[in-house]
């Protein structure tokens, strides 16, 4: 696990393929709600144009340095996640940057974009932007517990805390699937996921709909073109780690599309089905239903 | 050497000369008294030091030619010798002091101090038991008379009383007396000790009479209204006389009769001076009189010797060593804080403020308070530590502990008043008037003086190092003499010793003192490069500041317990007096020092019971401790480091003392000092490892603690407006993470507390500063009131954005090294679910972290601090060297933790990490710095280039030009979201933070205060009350110690 | 006839002590305690009296050789002649406050005099 060169265009092309699936993934998701809404939906490229739109916008204004780094920082978070974690199971070409660290530095880089995000959106001097952060702080502090806990319990079933390992450990059928090894932890973890996707019951943190409030309040052309670029990568960056942890991973690209497609339909089929919670109802939920999963996970295990 | 007679006889013989004088030559009375005393001092000196030479031994001396009984015999021994040294040196003293009222009065006031002072020393020297009597009667009259010295118009009354109660007691004591010589056929102590009295018939109540009789001469509870009257309203020069001599002189007496009733008679002398000790340190938390405070204090002084003295059987050759102590510190503070009480005309205790003006006699109050409580380097903390060891030895942990307790309250209340005179407004108007008499200060300062030479004195003595032989604490005081150097130069010096101080003790260090030396005095010097920005002298800031230093690098340089002790004790009270130098820190000051004091006393207790007996306890030792105690011992030791490292329900001292603490202070507790209650936990765990107790792992009950600690101190530092407190919480929850890191008792567990330790000093030292830089700009700590103030001082900013990250643990700042560490130390972790609030924990120190910084820097600027500038150059400075050595960290943790992780494999073989190649692996995973730093930079320039060349032409924009609704916001103040940031957080969980412990401890605190005030209305002060309690405390005790006989 | 000087000199005491507890007058108090003092005394004597001897004073009528068997002990004697002349000086030194005391407050009632308590 040595650094080489080749490993840059490498990951460059993990990116640009999980760039485009995400796009597509997403209008594709879009189209399907439209379709139970009996509407047209939009164009299956649609994302790629507004993107590239967004990018070749030329009116911008700043409100300061951090205000600028914002965006950076958030993008930046999302590609590294994506990179430092192998893509394909055993895939020496999309294995990415995965040397630099292991499972750990994944949970943690996790926050690496969501806190300079969050620094960037403050400098705006928008409160509705500091509202969202405040949101979406407190939503997540229980909302990742679970998740931590069925890492937690995850990496001492496999005693190991390589992801490649984990992966390589559930290979040879998919009852070694960590979904059916360690069904609580992914239980958990499950619950957790819907709470870090930014969909219903637990989107206050955006509310998308009705205010502009969140940390984009203030955000536009290239600076928002970056965002959404980071919103497509991130989801599928976050869902790899879900499919290496507790799903046997991926070997190969139409494995890894099919995988990725399925878990992210879990949080949009309960996104559709429940209304909005408030921040402390959604606390609330977490530690009444996730939370015993985790902890029953680890005793568990 | 003069004739124990002479010394008698000249005082008598000159009280009558005066009494033969003319009433005009009234110098010349005085030059006479004047000179009595200074003779009647040298005399006593010249025995001290006859005795101290070795060249004299005890000697007896008959009065009327015949040995005993047939007359009556004065001993002289070095006991003695020393206690008439400090009778009439109290008598020149108070004389000296007394001049204006004795010459006013004239030659029969000199009379009659010269015959109190006689009677005293006769009190001392007698070895018959009807003089006994007789020198008690001269002193009843002579105290009789010079209670109305004063000008206090109660004061008649207050002599009425004690002259009503010594007609009671003067009745038990001849009546004991008579039939003690009916059963012996002699009035000679010694031999009615031979004749054993205690066991003749009849002879037992006759001795109870006796000893009653004098006991109640020493003031006991409850039949000390009349006393506490005295103290209060009688002129303080004989208040001086009243407390320092006179208890002495009963207190001797008491010594010398015990013989006569043999030892079953010590648990009752014990039991008296305990209730007394107690009691009276309980009833004094109430008082707001200064000199009625003093004289609960004398009282439970008193009463301590009073215990020492009854447990004189367990003693051995320690006894006088150990009496001695507590008595003479006393007798000089007391004497000292009587004199200083006379310069003051309020008798209020906040009028003791006055005090400020003259920062030697500020000198003076605390050198005394310190005498009383038994800081070291005086002769009452020498004591205490023999005490306590030789209790623990025998088992009487009853007594210990009460002891303890009741050393504890009254450091309390002497603590609660040296921080109201220091820190309390002076009152205005009714400000008290401080008389400047330079004779009255200088005898202020010959007790000062005294308490120091007895502090040195008792060092030498002891069994131990003296004190006031070590470097630093030389160091320390040293600065006491450059206190009117300007800030500039005490500072460079400060920082070069320190500095020097660890290049000469670096080599002898292991890795374990090496990380924690060098936080601590490297640290330390970092950090007082901050202390350049304050201008002008500085008054008592480096000596308190350097006292904990001296503290800590002893701690750290420590082997055996006793050294470990005095460090401590000096970082506590070196600490405590930097933190009360901050402006509303008085209460805040005060409940860290009690919390320090009850956590060193149980550290104290604990290190007794393991020593059975060892003078010189090797710290190593502690793995020797024997089973049954074993537990014990680990549970004081560990309670006592956990109030230093604040755990939860011991935590609530902190938030107060580190938040209001002067800006370049709050980084020095926080990031240094808290190091040492793990320094202390580290020794105790490597001595003691994991102790079972009734089944239960005493190390897993510490990784609840931790882990609780963690959660706890997280979420109330969420919910925190001011800028330090949320500061001061977050510290409880990192102190918490490095507590749960060494009660996991794994290789890997160890290494992340130590991790903690560099990184905590490091971030917290930094963000205490970027902070306090902000607020002093500001004028305010709290964060709503602030905002955007990133463009006006942006190092303050990049300082606070780099630990932030650093401190949330997010990849690639130094903090991440701490967390990989903690997740590959669970996975081999035998208790599993303390983790789960570790895990709860870790996210909500973003909810904080991101209110900081936000608050402070981001969202809208005020109006009023458009114009602020960065802050101080100074403040600055540290800061930038804590970046780089955060980024330093961050990329190479190996240079600090390699060699510690080596040294760990000798206490955990298993579980080390790999330090090869670029990664760094354990057995489960692995981690690249390096890598990780790069592939962030890259991917961040990236990022950053393809943004700059899309957006070249932005432009900022001002303030309120954002998307509002399409209207403009109506002011800073009402845009600026920060106020109650996480409101919705805490309608959820905020069930959590239940202020518990604060009720706790203030319930106790209440309770302590309410009984106090109740209890004390017993003192109606009536004299025929007193009289009755004086009765009821006679059969009290009559029917206690015939059930315990 | 020892006994009786002795219960005598208790029943004083006890007289004395009620006296002095129960009166508040300052004045009656203080002869309460002289009360006190003379029944202290009285115990003293009655102690140290030895039936059938003679006053230890060594004229003719007592032999040097017989003295320790003839007289009786003096040092109780000797002790109640120096408790008595302390008794006076207290009972004066009372006197002197009671005379004090009335000055300030024109009272003689002890339970006038309690603004020190607590």
């Amino acid at each position: 696990m040595n650094f080489e060169w080749i490993q840059i265009p490498y990951s460059l092309l993990t990116l640009f393929i999980v760039i485009n699936y995400g796009l597509l993934l997403n209008a594709f998701i879009a189209k399907i709600a439209a379709r139970i809404g009996r509407r047209h939906g939009i164009h299956l490229f649609q994302n790629h144009i507004d993107l590239i739109k967004n990018y070749s916008l030329r009116t911008s204004i700043t409100h300061g340095v951090m205000f600028y780094l914002g965006p950076v920082f958030r993008l930046g978070g999302g590609v590294g996640l994506l990179l430092f974690v192998p893509t394909l199971y055993g895939s020496e070409m999309f294995s990415n940057l995965s040397f630099s660290g292991d499972l750990i530095l994944a949970l943690y880089f996790v926050f690496f974009g969501a806190l300079g995000m969050a620094l960037g959106a403050g400098e705006s001097g928008h409160p509705h932007a500091a509202i969202g952060v405040s949101r979406g702080l407190s939503q997540m502090t229980t909302a990742e517990l679970p998740f931590a806990l069925a890492v937690f319990s995850v990496s001492l079933q496999y005693q190991t805390l390589s992801i490649t390992e984990i992966v390589s450990l559930q290979q040879g059928g998919f009852l070694n699937w960590t979904l059916f090894t360690n069904p609580l932890a992914v239980a958990a973890a499950m619950l957790s996921f819907l709470g870090s996707m930014m969909r219903p019951p637990f989107d206050v943190v955006l509310a998308p709909q009705e205010i502009p409030i969140g940390p984009p309040t203030e955000y536009h052309s290239s600076y928002l073109a970056m965002m959404q670029t980071n919103r497509t990568i991130f989801p599928i960056a976050k869902i790899v780690i879900y499919m290496n942890l507790f799903f046997g991973g991926a070997a190969s690209w139409p494995v890894f599309f099919l995988k990725v497609f399925l878990i992210y339909m879990v949080s949009v089929f309960v996104g559709v089905v429940f209304p909005r919670f408030r921040v402390e109802q959604s606390i609330r939920w977490f530690l009444i239903y996730a939370v015993p999963l985790g902890i029953l996970s680890i005793l568990w295990v | 050497m003069v004739s124990p007679l002479v010394l008698l006889g000249t005082p008598l013989g000159m009280a009558f000369l005066l009494g033969m004088l003319q009433n005009r030559w009234r110098f010349a009375s005085y030059g006479i008294t004047l000179l009595t005393m200074t003779c009647m001092s040298l005399f006593s000196a010249d025995w001290v030091l006859g005795f101290a030479s070795g060249s004299l031994v005890a000697t007896d001396f008959s009065t009327a030619g015949a040995p005993p009984p047939f007359a009556i015999s004065l001993r002289m021994s070095l006991t003695e010798a020393s206690l008439i040294l400090l009778v009439n040196l109290a008598g020149l003293f108070s004389t000296l002091y007394l001049k204006e009222e004795l010459l006013r009065i004239g030659r029969r006031g000199m009379a009659v101090l010269l015959i109190d002072i006689m009677a005293l020393c006769g009190i001392i020297l007698t070895r018959d038991i009807f003089n006994l009597f007789v020198f008690f009667e001269l002193v009843v009259i002579s105290t009789g008379g010079l209670v109305l010295l004063s000008d206090d118009q109660r004061a008649p009354s207050a002599g009425f009383k004690y002259l009503i109660v010594s007609q009671l007691i003067s009745v038990l004591l001849l009546i004991g007396i008579i039939f003690a010589y009916h059963s012996t056929g002699t009035l000679n102590i010694d031999g009615m000790a031979a004749a054993s009295l205690g066991l003749l018939k009849g002879g037992a109540l006759a001795f109870f009479l006796i000893l009653i009789a004098v006991i109640s001469e020493l003031k006991p509870f409850p039949a000390n209204g009349w006393a506490l009257d005295i103290y209060e309203s009688a002129h303080p020069a004989f208040s001086a006389i009243f407390s320092a001599a006179a208890s002495s002189a009963a207190l001797f007496a008491v010594a010398k009769l015990l013989p006569m009733g043999g030892e079953s008679w010590l648990p009752v002398v014990s039991s008296i001076g305990l209730v007394s000790f107690l009691a009276a340190n309980l009833f004094a938390l109430c008082q707001e009189n200064d000199r009625r405070l003093l004289g609960y204090s004398s009282i439970a002084q008193t009463g301590l010797v009073l215990v020492v003295i009854g447990q004189q059987d367990i003693l051995g050759e320690r006894y006088l060593f150990i009496a001695g102590g507590i008595l003479l510190a006393h007798a000089v503070a007391k004497a000292g804080l009587y004199w200083l009480s006379g310069l003051l005309s309020n008798r209020h205790l906040t009028a003791w403020t006055v005090l400020r003006q003259s920062p030697l006699l500020l000198f003076a109050f605390i050198s005394f308070i310190a005498l009383l409580v038994g800081l070291p380097p005086f002769p009452g903390f020498y004591a205490k530590w023999e005490l306590v060891h030789l209790l623990a030895q025998e088992g009487r942990l009853a007594i210990l502990g009460l002891v303890l307790l009741g050393a504890l309250v009254e450091a309390g209340y002497l603590f609660r008043w040296f921080g109201k005179v220091v820190k309390r407004s002076d009152g205005g108007e009714e400000a008290a008037v401080f008389s400047v008499a330079p004779i009255k200060t200088l005898v202020v300062f010959a007790a000062v003086a005294g308490g120091w030479s007895l502090g040195y004195l008792w060092g030498q003595l002891s069994l131990f190092d003296n004190i006031l032989h070590t470097i630093p604490v030389l160091f320390a005081l040293g600065f006491l003499l450059l206190e009117r150097f300007p800030v500039w130069l005490k500072n460079s010096l400060a920082i070069v010793g320190l500095v020097s101080y660890y290049l000469i003790s670096y080599p002898a260090y292991d890795p374990m003192q090496l990380i924690f030396g060098t936080v601590i005095l490297i640290g330390g010097g970092v950090i007082l490069l901050a202390s350049y920005s304050v201008s002008g002298r500085r008054m008592g800031f480096y000596p308190s500041a350097m006292l904990m230093f001296a503290g800590l690098s002893l701690l750290i340089e420590a082997k055996d317990s006793f050294h470990f002790f005095v460090a401590w004790e000096l970082l506590t009270i070196g600490s405590y007096f930097l933190i009360l130098r901050g402006k509303q820190s008085e209460p805040h000051a005060l409940s860290y020092l009690v919390f320090s004091l009850g956590g060193a006393f149980l550290i104290l207790a604990g290190f007794a019971l393991a020593a059975e007996g060892v003078e010189l306890f090797p710290l190593s030792s502690l793995s020797q401790v024997t089973a049954d105690k074993a537990p014990w011992v680990f549970i004081l030791l560990a309670v006592g480091f956990m109030t230093k490292t604040a755990s939860v329900g011991l935590h609530i001292w902190l938030p107060g003392a580190h938040a209001e603490a002067e800006t370049d202070v709050s980084p020095m507790v926080s990031g240094i000092l808290l190091k040492a209650g793990l320094y202390g936990l580290v020794v105790l765990l490597l001595g003691m490892g994991k102790q079972q107790l009734y089944g239960v792992e005493l190390t897993h009950v510490m990784l609840w603690i931790g882990a609780l600690s963690a959660l706890l101190g997280n979420l109330m530092a969420v919910f925190q407006e001011d800028a330090k407190r949320l500061l001061a919480y977050s510290s409880i929850g990192q102190m918490g993470y490095a507590l749960f890191g060494l009660a996991l008792m794994n290789h890997l567990g160890w290494l992340m507390a130590l991790m903690f330790v560099i990184n905590h000093y490091i971030y917290k030292s930094m963000l205490f500063l970027s902070v306090g830089g902000v607020a002093k700009r500001t004028g305010t700590r709290l964060m709503y009131q602030m905002g955007g103030l990133i463009t006006l001082m942006p190092l303050s900013f990049i300082a606070v954005l780099i630990g932030i990250i650093a401190v949330s643990g997010v990849p690639p700042l130094s903090g991440f090294g701490g967390r990989w560490i903690f997740y590959n130390a669970i996975l081999t972790a035998e208790y599993r679910l303390p983790i789960i609030l570790i895990f709860l924990a870790g996210p909500i120190a973003f909810l904080y972290l991101f209110r900081l910084i936000h608050t402070l820097f981001l969202g809208q600027l005020k109006d009023e601090h458009r114009q602020i500038k960065e802050a101080p150059f100074w403040l600055i400075v540290p800061q930038m060297i804590f970046v780089a050595c955060l980024m330093a960290f961050a990329l190479v943790p190996g240079v600090a933790l390699r060699r510690f992780d080596l040294y760990l494999n000798q206490f955990f073989p298993q579980g080390g990490l790999n330090w090869e190649g670029v990664s760094i692996t354990s057995q489960f995973g692995y981690w690249s710095p390096v890598s990780i730093m790069v592939v962030v930079m890259v991917i961040f320039a990236s990022l950053l280039g393809w943004l700059i060349f899309v957006n070249r032409k932005a432009q900022k924009v001002k303030q309120f030009n954002m998307v509002f609704a399409a209207e403009r916001p109506y002011r800073p103040e009402t845009t600026h979201f920060a106020w109650n940031f996480f409101a919705p957080y805490k309608k959820a969980l905020g069930f959590l933070i239940q202020p518990l412990a604060t009720r706790f401890w203030g319930m106790v605190m209440d309770l302590l205060h309410t009984s106090a005030d109740l209890t004390r209305r017993f003192y109606t002060g009536n004299g025929q009350t007193y009289a009755i309690h004086l009765l009821a405390f006679v059969v009290v005790v009559y029917l206690f110690s015939m059930g315990s006989l | 006839m020892v006994l009786i000087v002795m219960s005598t000199g208790f029943l004083l005491i006890l007289m004395g002590l009620y006296g002095s507890l129960t009166n508040r007058n300052i004045l009656r108090m203080i002869v309460s305690f002289t009360v006190t003092n003379t029944g202290v005394n009285l115990v003293l004597i009655s102690v140290g009296y030895m039936p059938g001897r003679t006053a230890p004073i060594l004229d003719e009528t007592v032999a040097v050789s017989e003295v320790a068997q003839r007289i009786i002990d003096p040092v109780p004697q000797a002790l109640v002649l120096t408790a008595i002349v302390i008794g006076v000086g207290v009972t004066a030194l009372m006197l002197a406050y009671a005379y004090r005391l009335y000055e300030t407050k024109g009272t003689l009632d002890i339970s006038q005099f309690t603004e020190l308590k607590w």
